[in-house]
């Protein structure tokens, strides 16, 4: 049993007048994959650093199982580890760095042996076994640092950017092969990063952080369609989602969005919650692949928007646009050119058409 | 181009001036211990009178002084600088990891404390040391003057403060996070320090011990003055004083013994030759 629970846990550093961490309340369940994002220094090491027992608890409770761990050291708390940049021992092998956590809970030799022969098989690590780290590519570092991990069987794997020093293409096998380790070895992962990719394909549910306060807790499939603010929509997805100011007007029985020359009909599924919008100014937010096809460019529900520039990607075609001086990107699973400064119609799919409040940032409807 | 090549040669020329001043003492020493004390003292730098056999008739006097006791000399000499410079990288090493780990007010003042002691000359304090270890003696019951036991204790205070300087140095260029990691794989604070801090400081600490094992193997003023002349356990700078005579210098035999007391060094450090440099080069870079 190995679930996590933080009850009104706050962290504030020693000389610090605020804390980085107020009140935080969390709970993972066991076996569960926890991804904890957000923009650099919201507090996503300090709160993977308190599990692991390497940042002391300033107040509340931090369970690990059933127990109360605030004062239990890091070796005793059934965790491993892995650092952004590998902390490998520098003057171990690889086999000693992976067995040297084995060594020191006493475990029998060939108890050792044989566990790390078994992670050096799954990291294809094998013929490495007897080379320094610094004889290692960053790839092979990362994967002794995630054997070392995986010898100790621990009850939960915390995992600190471990993917950021490795290139684009490494980092795409890595997270598959970290996916599949989960799978394998069956235990609590908590993985911060703050790399949208990884965190929409890794994890069970998403954490997302801003100053320390939790914005949203979920999967990346309700984070992504029903963002619960204005962060969490901008934050998750990419590229970016569009936000536009709009005002919303009621005509025939019908809810509209108007922008400055355009109207775009509300579903009726979203109307009840607008309806105290009425007369006021919103946010609307459409993603860039919330766009429909060129042949739905007809009159209604359509973007008026001036061209900036077109990226070519092959198969599709990212197009950088201006509506009413604000940028908008649109992404359109064909090949499309146009030159700059041309006005084009963008045909919106109006079911996912995003709501928030301008005031509390707050969603209204999805 | 032209430049270039008159700088190098200016250089090497410098450079070998430089070598032919530092080494002309030691070849004084080395031609001189192939004499005879008359050849010696009629024209000490030319060859005449020097041989072989002179050399190993003076070896065997010197070794087999009855004043002098070389083999119990060079066995105390052996005995301080050993035990001296395991304890100085052990301890040395310890206070600067805590030194440089906890950032306290306090670890800060301990080390100023360090480093200023390194401004203050031996000089100065080496007489009231004598009165200050007797008290320290009665303090640990243990005879501090004149004991070789009180020789190390005074060699880890006057080593203590340019070890410390240097080690603190190197450990803040290791990583925080393997001290991190290794107290998630379950080392205790002790055990952090000897299998992960020690071992990363090998380099550094070789090229400390091997400053420090040259100045307490060569140092004659401590031993001499807490020591004394006549103590049994004198070590080899001290002994080679005892062919000073009131009224006869003995050259000969004085020279012969330097030559004896030199050469442990030389070895040592011809052998360690690698790992002074990688220590000296990392120290560079890093
Ligand atoms: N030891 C420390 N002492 C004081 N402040 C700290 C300490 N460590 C981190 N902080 C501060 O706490 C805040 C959160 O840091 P943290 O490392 O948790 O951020 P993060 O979310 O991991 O960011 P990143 O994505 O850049 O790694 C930052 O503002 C940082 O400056
Ligand atoms: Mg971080």
């Amino acid at each position: 049993m190995a679930s996590i629970s933080f009850r009104n846990v706050t962290k504030i550093y020693d000389g610090a007048d605020k804390p980085v961490v107020p009140n935080l309340n969390l709970e993972i369940a066991d076996k569960e994959f926890i991804i904890l994002v957000g923009p650099s220094g919201c507090g996503k090491s300090t709160t993977l650093r308190m599990i692991a027992g390497l940042e002391s608890i300033s107040s509340g409770e931090l369970y690990i199982g059933d127990r109360l761990v605030n004062n239990v050291p890091p070796k005793d708390r059934d965790i491993a580890m892995v650092f952004q940049n590998y902390a490998l021992y520098p003057h171990m092998s690889v086999y000693k760095n992976i067995a040297f956590g084995l060594t020191l809970r006493n475990v029998p030799k060939d108890e050792i042996d044989k566990r790390v022969h078994e992670a050096a098989k799954i990291l294809d690590l094998e013929h490495l076994l007897e080379r320094k780290p610094k004889a290692l590519s960053g790839g092979q570092r990362q994967r002794v640092a995630l054997g070392r991990a995986m010898v100790r069987n621990p009850a939960v794997f915390l995992l600190d950017e471990p993917l950021s020093n490795l290139d684009a293409k490494l980092r795409t096998s890595m997270r598959s092969e970290i996916a599949r380790l989960h799978r394998r070895l069956d235990t609590t992962f908590v993985y911060v990063t703050h790399d949208q990719t990884e965190a929409m394909t890794m994890g069970d549910r998403i954490v997302v952080m801003k100053d320390g306060l939790i914005q949203q807790y979920d999967t990346p499939k309700v984070l992504y369609d029903t963002p619960c603010n204005l962060f969490v929509a901008g934050f998750i997805g990419s590229p970016q989602m569009n936000f536009l100011e709009a005002t919303i007007a009621a005509e025939d029985g019908k809810l509209f969005a108007v922008l400055r020359d355009t109207k775009l009909e509300i579903p009726d599924f979203k109307c009840e919650a607008l309806k105290p919008y009425i007369g006021k100014e919103v946010i609307l937010g459409i993603r860039p692949e919330d766009f429909l096809p060129v042949e739905y460019r007809t009159d209604t529900n359509c973007l008026y928007a001036k061209v900036d520039f077109c990226e070519l990607l092959g198969a599709e075609t990212n197009m950088y646009l201006f509506v009413q001086d604000k940028k908008v990107i649109v992404k359109m699973p064909s090949y499309e050119e146009h030159p700059v400064e041309e006005y084009i119609r963008v045909a919106v799919k109006a079911d996912r058409m995003h709501f928030f409040d301008k005031e509390t940032e707050q969603a209204i409807c999805h | 181009m032209k430049m270039k090549t008159s700088r190098v040669i200016i250089l090497t020329v410098v450079a070998v001036l430089l070598a032919a001043y530092i080494l002309f003492p030691f070849a004084l020493v080395v031609l001189n211990s192939f004499k005879a004390q008359s050849a010696i003292v009629s024209n000490p730098i030319s060859t005449a009178g020097a041989s072989v056999q002179q050399f190993l008739q003076n070896l065997n006097s010197v070794v087999n002084n009855k004043a002098f006791v070389f083999w119990h000399a060079f066995g105390s000499s052996t005995l301080v600088t050993v035990i001296s410079l395991v304890l100085l990288a052990v301890f040395g090493g310890m206070a600067a990891w805590v030194i440089c780990r906890n950032k306290t007010r306090w670890s800060t003042v301990i080390y100023m404390v360090f480093i200023s002691s390194m401004i203050i000359p031996f000089q100065v304090v080496m007489l009231p040391l004598i009165a200050t270890f007797r008290e320290v003696g009665k303090f640990v019951g243990l005879g501090m003057n004149g004991t070789l036991p009180g020789l190390i204790f005074a060699y880890l205070g006057f080593g203590g403060a340019m070890t410390v300087f240097i080690l603190t140095g190197f450990i803040k260029g290791i990583p925080y996070e393997l001290e991190e990691a290794a107290a998630i794989d379950g080392c205790s604070p002790e055990g952090t320090f000897f299998r992960i801090i020690f071992p990363l400081l090998k380099p550094t600490i070789v090229t400390v011990t091997i400053l420090n094992g040259m100045w307490i193997w060569n140092d004659y003023l401590l031993p001499s003055i807490l020591l004394g002349q006549n103590n049994p356990n004198k070590t080899l700078p001290v002994a080679v004083q005892s062919f000073v005579g009131s009224f006869v210098k003995s050259w000969d035999l004085i020279l012969t013994a330097a030559l004896l007391a030199m050469i442990p060094m030389i070895v040592i450090f011809i052998l360690a030759q690698k790992h002074i440099m990688d220590g000296m080069v990392q120290g560079a870079i890093k």
